[in-house]
């Protein structure tokens, strides 16, 4: 079973994603924020990131240049409420940019694609 | 004393005969006649004082003015006798000399050849008869010389009419001389009047062709200089004319001019002294008067100049009045040459005013005013005369018309002319700074001579490209240019001519349009600068409301996307577990509505806020070579399922020959989606949704335009000014963000978006988007 990290400061978001991501099938850890998310990463082991860009205490863009120093290959999902960062150089690191959306079947399908899933 | 009968009647006889009326040669002659016949003498004489010869005893007589006795008793005693005098010597004789002067009177002398004593009755008798005789003479003389006397100062009253007869100058000198004329009894004569500024002498008025003599000439001009009269009297054959009198005419020391007088009327005669004279009173008479005529003469040229003047100088100030009046630089233009043109003006039958195009350093036509045919100047003109009003009030009236229809203000529109050329008059009248006065040449060989290579009328290439198309017959073409001075620079040209009725131009006529033109040029130099002015200020108030609209935009911006963000989450959310909810209902549950409705609304906030985002944030769009065909396809593609369920129908015209256009896929179809979306929702289905796209060439540059016409009722008129303002909020579904969105697009790809309006049917929105050009691609 592949492990999911939902790192996103909104509880709602947090509890939307790991329910809407256990019913597809994989095993879901949230974190609040990049503290959370780091501290999360050896403990939890995931197979892919689903990386939100505002949370306090340490940013999207923060927390994902940490894990790459870190984890080079784990895939990591922008998912953010801003489509801005989209074409932005400050998210190149990252495998996909999907913006917030309540139809998560975007989200859904890059996750498969990433972790190569039919 | 006793006097004796035969005595008294002989004395009677010579009173009454001396007295009587009879002319002095009858008188002395029957005076003699009754000497005879009351002494019966030899001889009894009459001796004129030119018979008396000098050195003669009748001189010695005539000098001691006693009378000599010879007779018995009183010898003859002189000894110096004459020859002529011979006869006179006889037995008995007397002499008497006549009056007082008998140098003037002469002698009476009385012979007998018998010797034979004078008695004291009959010396007495003689003597008596001496001083009747002698007084008849005497009267004589001063009755011919008070005729003479009254005759010369008739003549001179004559005179003195004529030259206050008149101050016409002419008239005057032809008065003179026809009367002058007449008083000497001549054959012809001459007038010559000194010019002002040189000793030229000219003729003024002439009687014969004395004047045409070259010695006449000569001798007037000698007397001109030494103002001293002449008379001369040739004595050779070959000489033109007999005898001639020249008087100077000059007064208060001012040389005004020579009169002289030809031959008498009777061959024989010549001028006498007393001609002379009576010329000379007559030339000081005349000098005055002609002096005064000459000053009148002055006077009324300077009055008339003076006049001319001021009639100058107040349909000047008319003019400028009138060009105060305004500021706007076409109606100035207009003005300027309707003021040249126009007979109460300056009446010259065209104007044409050319401007200094700096940056191109050209000369550019740029407006004409003056009738296309002579028919049409005569009915102008004679339109104009029934007008009545100053000037400054008919030109104000005149309403400029600036598609002025006529064939010249369209052909001087088009002439353009190299500031550099110095062959050509136009650019030499700016290059120069002054004025240009093209005069008809005057003979045929001049003309010949003056015809450049190109076969101009004139000398110089623009001369010939004026003529060539100005006038119907370049040969007849004159025309003036003058400068037209702005602030110390010139600013253009004016070219006036007179080609309908030839009326030659003057130096005046170029003097007072320059005067005219100089204010010209100030108003419309200064129309210019407010044009300007103008012109500026709408681009800054444009600029600021551009601005002020950025301003907008950005606050907008900035409240928007934090707003924007701020939702999305809880909107995630809420559709999110929405979802959820519908999923784990069954279909046939009841609350299944109030689930789907939850999913609906929220997709449709999602979809404002991205377009929200779309509208503030602008991420970098990436241009590429579009073929807007395509695009629409994409866009149109989005919502066909809309025109397969509903009743609207959908027309497309597409081109078959479309320019790519360079563009951002995403923007373009974002626009074109949001552009059917509202023309579908608008039209609640029914009608046709018409779209066009063809490719459409504007002043040489390529476009496409895509048109989206739809049949929704249009919109209200009063939205309409706001349709592209994102802050204007309107119950109609279709001004949301959408027309704000398409227009930023569209503006961002250099195209811009119209319009078609129609109230209660429908609206066409027009898309005009540059075409890549050739060369990109």
């Amino acid at each position: 079973m592949k492990r999911v990290l939902v790192v996103d400061d909104e509880e709602s978001i947090r509890l939307l994603y790991k329910e809407e991501l256990e019913e597809e099938g994989y095993a879901v850890e949230v974190a609040r924020d990049g503290l959370e998310a780091l501290e999360q990463l050896p403990l939890f082991k995931p197979d892919i990131v689903t990386l939100d860009i505002k949370m306090p205490r340490l940013n999207g863009i923060e927390t994902l240049k940490r894990i790459r120093e870190i984890e080079r290959r784990l895939p990591i999902i922008m998912c953010s409420a801003y489509g801005e960062f989209k074409q932005d150089l400050t998210t190149w690191a990252s495998d996909a940019y999907v913006v917030k959306c309540a139809d998560l079947t975007e989200l859904k399908n890059t996750i498969r694609r990433l972790l190569g899933l039919p | 004393m006793s006097v004796h009968s035969d005595d008294y009647a002989f004395l009677k006889t010579t009173i009454e005969l001396s007295t009587s009326s009879l002319p002095i040669e009858e008188k002395i002659k029957q005076i003699l006649q009754s000497t005879t016949d009351h002494f019966h003498p030899d001889r009894s004489l009459h001796i004129r004082p030119e018979a008396i010869l000098k050195g003669g005893f009748l001189s010695r007589v005539a000098e001691k003015r006693e009378a000599l006795w010879v007779d018995e008793k009183r010898p003859f005693q002189e000894e110096a006798i004459l020859v002529q005098e011979k006869d006179l010597v006889c037995p008995t004789f007397a002499c008497l000399p006549l009056s007082e002067e008998p140098s003037r009177s002469g002698i009476f002398y009385i012979g007998f050849s018998k010797s034979r004593t004078f008695s004291s009755a009959e010396m007495d008798l003689l003597l008596l008869l001496a001083k009747e005789l002698g007084s008849a003479i005497q009267n004589d003389h001063l009755l011919k010389a008070t005729e003479k006397t009254l005759s010369d100062l008739k003549a001179i009253h004559r005179m003195g009419q004529v030259v206050t007869s008149t101050l016409n100058l002419e008239e005057l000198l032809a008065h003179i001389v026809h009367t002058g004329l007449k008083i000497l009894k001549a054959q012809g004569g001459v007038l010559r009047i000194g010019q002002e500024d040189s000793e030229e002498l000219r003729v003024r008025y002439s009687i014969g062709s004395y004047h045409q003599n070259p010695l006449d000439e000569r001798i007037a001009k000698k007397v001109f200089l030494s103002r001293t009269p002449l008379s001369l009297t040739p004595e050779t054959e070959e000489k033109p004319f007999s005898s001639l009198l020249c008087a100077p005419l000059f007064s208060k020391e001012r040389g005004i001019g020579t009169l002289a007088f030809y031959d008498k009327q009777s061959d024989s005669s010549r001028f006498d002294e007393r001609d002379l004279q009576l010329l000379l009173t007559m030339a000081n008479q005349m000098s005055c008067a002609i002096e005064n005529a000459i000053t009148y003469h002055e006077i009324s040229s300077m009055a008339l100049d003076h006049e001319r003047r001021v009639r100058q100088l107040s349909i000047l100030w008319e003019l400028n009045k009138a060009l105060l009046t305004t500021v706007n630089f076409e109606r100035i233009v207009h003005m300027t040459l309707t003021a040249i043109t126009i007979g109460d003006g300056l009446g010259f039958n065209r104007a044409m005013l050319f401007l200094v195009d700096e940056k191109d350093h050209t000369l550019k036509g740029l407006m004409a005013i003056g009738p296309n045919s002579a028919e049409e100047a005569g009915e102008i003109w004679s339109t104009l005369s029934q007008r009545k009003g100053n000037p400054s009030e008919l030109i104000a009236q005149i309403e400029p018309s600036m598609n002025n229809p006529s064939r010249l203000n369209a052909m001087v529109k088009e002439i353009q002319i190299p500031l550099e050329h110095e062959q050509c008059i136009l650019s030499r009248t700016v290059l120069e700074g002054r004025p240009f006065n093209v005069k008809l040449p005057h003979g045929q060989e001049e003309w010949v001579q003056t015809r450049c290579e190109r076969g101009c009328a004139l000398v110089s290439e623009v001369g010939c490209y004026v003529s060539e198309h100005l006038s119907q017959n370049p040969k007849v073409y004159a025309f003036a240019t003058i400068p037209l001075w702005g602030k110390g620079k010139v600013i253009g040209v004016i070219l006036v001519d007179n080609l309908y009725n030839q009326n030659p131009i003057t130096d005046e006529d170029i003097r007072y349009l320059t005067m005219f033109s100089n204010q010209a040029g100030l108003a419309i130099e200064n129309a210019m600068l407010y044009r300007n002015l103008e012109e500026v200020h709408q681009e800054l108030k444009e600029t600021q409301s551009f601005l002020v609209h950025q301003e907008k935009m950005a606050a907008l911006g900035e409240l928007s996307t934090s707003i924007a963000h701020e939702i999305r989450n809880p909107i995630v959310s809420i559709g999110g577990f929405a979802r959820r909810l519908d999923r784990a209902l069954p279909d046939d549950a009841p609350e299944k509505r109030y689930t789907r409705t939850i999913v609906k609304e929220v997709e449709r906030i999602e979809n404002i806020l991205s377009h929200i985002l779309t509208y503030t944030h602008e991420a970098a769009p990436s241009f590429k070579p579009l073929d807007l065909r395509e695009v629409m396809e994409d866009s149109l593609s989005m919502i066909s399922e809309g025109f397969r369920n509903g009743g609207v129908q959908l027309s497309r015209d597409f081109s078959e020959q479309i320019p790519t256009v360079k563009g951002d896929y995403y923007q373009l179809k974002q626009a074109f989606f949001n552009l059917i979306n509202n023309a579908y929702e608008s039209m609640k289905g029914e009608g046709t949704l018409s779209i066009r796209i063809y490719p459409q060439s504007i002043n040489g540059a390529s476009f496409v335009k895509v048109e989206v016409e739809d049949m929704g009722g249009g919109i209200d008129p009063e939205a309409l000014h706001h349709i592209f303002n994102p802050f204007y909020t309107t119950k109609d579904n279709r001004l949301g963000l959408g027309l704000p969105i398409i227009h930023k697009i569209v503006t961002s790809h250099q195209g811009k978006i119209e319009v078609n309006n129609h109230p209660g049917e429908g609206v066409t929105f027009i898309l005009t988007l540059p075409a890549q050009e050739e060369k990109e691609k």
